[in-house]
This record gives structure tokens, sequence and C-alpha cells, in this order.
């Protein structure tokens, strides 16, 4: 049974400093991560327990601040729990910041290798997908102009079109999906739908009631920093919206 | 807290189409995106820059023209050996190796947040793609020095082959000064500063317009020897002038790298957590 489980997360907690310009000493960056919370810390999450099962779509509820991104970022391995673990056994192909990778001054072929690859694909592979990528974002003409000339939307597209052509059986949604226009906003849904489709395992952090229904069966409910409800995701919201009387 | 323990089947069931792809070992996984970062870097620079690999001949040889102008036409000169120039660059290039990959080891996450907060990669990349791509350009510049021996006269010797001892060493010696200084800018951004000065300080303090045995003559080449780059240069040195070599210095150079090394292994994996929520 615990090897069906893609996503374990158990005890999982971080803090975070609420003052960022409070002085920081030597001290500090060498006592152990088990140590107790200063006054000036804070537990952004803390005691989240949950295991994901290959296949399943998550979506995460909650306040602004509640933790949702930083819940995201510890599943892409990209921050690391102060206490307790987080396991995840397959590849992450992570819609955070989705244009982190891309450089400037290269152009939009060389970006689109690099940034596949930085992710683990090999050359050969990302040749195979390379025509699909670009029609996909829709900028055939500018194949080789430098990422940097290209439009804010156009950047977004073919970010997206990059990372969700990774073939990782997890993906991760932040609200990149906010920009965009509306036509392509809907062809990256139906993207993740395909997605879907194809067995991968969805952890989609939205404040769009709609879009949550839409993808996914399960929801996580955060609140303080605490997972308050793992349930179905119309019980979820549910709760969320008595809460909250959104 | 409720679980969920009873999931509709038609999702639990499904099978996982996902592509099967190559599952490489973490090394393999380290080395290529090691490289693809390297290259990234080198792309970069030749495609923003007209001149490009000549800027990684022109620095070193700017600086080797105004130390050989300085020191034997300007002032008598009475340290090192003959011929200057290249006595000069044996050890001023690969200064120029540590020095870039250390002062841009200050700005190793800072310049790469947005990618570091959003693609999972080993994060000692990071420090070890500086050490790489300058290491690099140092192996790209060293036909200079060949240049400069072969207009000279300069005799190379069979010390040469103590080259790539010098190499691993500084390399090792390098990544374990970036893997401190890293992340510690990220929390002391003085420290940036800090570290440039060092630099500056550290250029005169090693043997690079002199040599160990110069030192000598002061009394202080024993401890002189603690700065593990006295012995690293007279490795590379060795090459062109044989006595330059000094294993006393070589040994205790080595130890300090590998403490060094162990320091910043200890730095880089307790600040890691704090690095990651800083940048």
């Amino acid at each position: 049974m615990a090897d069906e489980h893609v996503i374990q997360v158990r005890d999982a907690g971080i803090r975070f400093r609420l003052n960022r310009r409070s002085r920081r000493n030597f001290k500090d960056l060498f006592a152990g991560r088990k140590r107790r919370a200063r006054a000036d810390e804070f537990w952004a999450l803390r005691n989240v327990n949950f295991d994901v099962t290959a296949g399943e779509a998550i979506g995460v509820v909650g306040r602004n601040g509640q933790g949702k991104s930083t819940l995201l970022k510890l599943v892409a391995e990209v921050m690391l729990a102060d206490e307790g673990t987080v396991s995840v056994g397959q590849g992450v192909a992570p819609l955070i910041e989705i244009t982190g990778g891309f450089v400037d001054d290269l152009s939009v072929r060389d970006n689109v290798f690099l940034t596949a690859g930085l992710h683990g694909m090999t050359k050969k592979e990302i040749s195979e997908r390379f025509d699909e990528i670009i029609e996909f974002a829709e900028i055939g003409r500018f194949i080789d102009t430098p990422y940097k000339h290209l439009s804010s939307g156009m950047k977004v597209r073919i970010a997206f079109a990059v990372i969700s052509r990774l073939e990782e059986p997890i993906i991760l949604v932040d609200e990149v999906l906010a920009v965009g226009d509306k036509a392509f906003r809907e062809k990256c849904y139906r993207r993740i739908e395909e997605l879907l489709q194809g067995g991968r395992t969805l952890f989609f952090v939205s404040h769009n009631e709609r879009d949550l229904r839409r993808f996914c069966s399960r929801g996580l409910y955060l609140d303080k920093g605490e997972l308050v409800l793992d349930g179905p995701i119309n019980d979820v919201l549910a709760r969320y919206n008595a809460d909250y009387g959104s | 807290m409720p679980t969920f323990h009873h999931l509709p089947a038609y999702y639990r069931g499904v099978a996982n189409t996902a592509l099967e792809r190559p599952k490489w070992s973490p090394l393999t996984r380290y080395r290529r995106t090691l490289w693809l970062l390297t290259v990234r870097d080198l792309r970069v620079r030749y495609s923003t820059s007209a001149l490009g690999y000549v800027w990684s001949i022109l620095d070193p040889l700017v600086m080797a023209g105004i130390y050989w102008f300085v020191f034997t036409q300007v002032f008598e000169r009475s340290v090192g050996e003959e011929p200057y120039i290249v006595f000069l660059l044996a050890a001023l290039l690969p200064w120029m190796w540590f020095n870039g990959a250390v002062s841009d080891a200050t700005r190793a996450y800072l310049r790469e947040a947005k990618l570091i907060r959003s693609t999972k990669i080993p994060r000692t990349i990071w420090v070890a793609r500086l050490v790489l791509s300058k290491g690099i350009e140092f192996i790209a510049s060293l036909p200079v020095l060949a240049a400069f021996a072969i207009a000279t006269g300069a005799v190379l010797h069979w010390e040469a082959v103590y080259f790539l001892l010098g190499v691993a060493l500084q390399a090792l010696l390098t990544i374990g000064v970036g893997l401190i200084v890293a992340p510690l800018v990220v929390f002391f951004r003085d420290l940036e500063r800090a570290t440039k000065l060092a630099l500056r300080f550290l250029f005169y303090a090693s043997p690079i317009i002199y040599g160990i045995p110069d030192l000598e003559k002061l009394g202080v080449d024993q401890l002189a020897a603690f700065n593990p780059l006295a012995g690293i240069f007279s490795l590379y040195r060795a090459a062109f002038f044989p006595d330059q070599l000094d294993w006393y210095a070589v040994a205790v150079g080595a130890l300090m790298s590998a403490i060094l090394v162990g320091i910043g292994v200890l730095v880089f994996s307790r600040t890691e957590r704090a690095v990651l929520k800083e940048i």
C-alpha cells in the first residue's frame, strides 16, 4: 500500500522569519533545525500529514498567506521542511514561476532546450517535442528571437508549453494561469485535462472555485498553517465557504 | 482530522501513462545539469560580446603586461626568475581562475534566485558550475602562457606533469571556499565587499609576482605555506622553474584545502534550508 503513494508528507513544518531585516547571527544559522521557533518567527506550515496516490487531482484551498504556495514548494522540493519529511517518489513538473529558468539573452530555441534539459530531458526527447511546444505556444515566428524581446504573454506561453511537456508524472500548478489571455488560458486548461486523463498526478493551487471543481476531486484546506480538512473537493470548498463566507 | 481513504475508483485505478523515461543515476543527472549550466554561461557570454574568447585572454594579458612593465622596466626587480613574464603568467592565470570563481560565488545564489526557486537542482551545482566555467576559461587561456614560453625560450621540464595535480588541488580549494562564501553572502550582504577586499589582499599575499624562495629570504615561507595557493602555484611553476617547487607548501596547502572543503560542506549543509527561504 505504502509504495503506491507518490507523495508522502509526514508532520511537515516550515517556519519563516517575521521581520526580514532583523539581524541574523552566526549562532542562528548553525543552530539545529529542531529547535523551537523564536519570537520573531512563525510556522507557515506545521503538522501537515497527507498521502497522495498516483493519478489523484488535488486542489489546495485557503486564504492568502495560509501556506498554499509554501506547500507546493515543499512538494516541488525547492524548499525544505524544517521538521517532518516530504518525500516525493516521482518526477515533478512544477508550474511555479515557470519563466524562472529562461535566460534573456538566449534565443527561444536555446531556452527551450536549456529549460527542458535542466528538468532532466535529453536532447533527443526535446527535439521530438520541439515543434509541438512551439506550436502550442503560438510563437513559430520567434524561434530565433532573443527571449527578452518577447512580449510578457509570449514568455508565459512558451514557458507553459515547455514545462507542461516535461512528461513528468506529477504536475504542480500555482496560479500561473492567471496570466495570459482568455483563449490561451482555456488552452492551458485543456492541456492540464489531457494530462490528467493520461494519469498524471495534479497539485493545483487556486482561488477560483470553478477551476478547482473542474480539475480536482480531492481538496486540502489550509488555514493558519495547518491542514484543516482533507476530503472530496466539494466538501472542502463548502467548509471553506462556511468559514470565510465568500 | 478527516482522512481521505475512500477515493472514487475512476481516478484511483488510472494507469500512469506518463512516458517512461530513462532513470538517470543522481550522479549522471548532476553531471548533465552542471554541463548544461556551464554551456549556458559560455553561450551567453559569447552571444552578448563581440570579442568573445578574446576577453578571457585579454584580461590576464593586460595584467601581465602591467606587472612586467612595472617590475622589469620601472623597478630593479630582485624577485622571481627569468623569463619573468613566463614566471608571472604561470601563477597569474590560475590566480584569475581562483579570483573569478570566488568573486562570482558571492552572487552564486542571488543571481540565479529565480531558477533556484522554480527548479529542483542539487544546490551545490551553483558553486560547482562557477568553478568549472572559470576553470575552462583558465585552460583556454593557457595558449597565452605557451606563446610567451616559446617566444622567450623558456625550457619546459618534466615537472610539467605536476600541472594536473595543481589543477586538481585548486579545483578542490575553490569549491571549498565557494561553498563557504556563497551561502553566507545571502545572509550577510557585506560579505560580498569583504570578499573582494580579501581577494585583493590575497593577490599580494600569494606568490604571484614573487616566488616562495623570495619569502625564504624574509623567513616567512613556513607561514606563507598555510595559504594553499602558495603550494598550488609552486606546482604550476615547476613546469618551467623546478626550483620553485616546494613540497612542504604543497602538503600544507593540500591539508588546508581539505579543511576548507570540510568547512564548506558543513556551512553549506547547515544553511541550505535558510538560503532557500531567503532568496
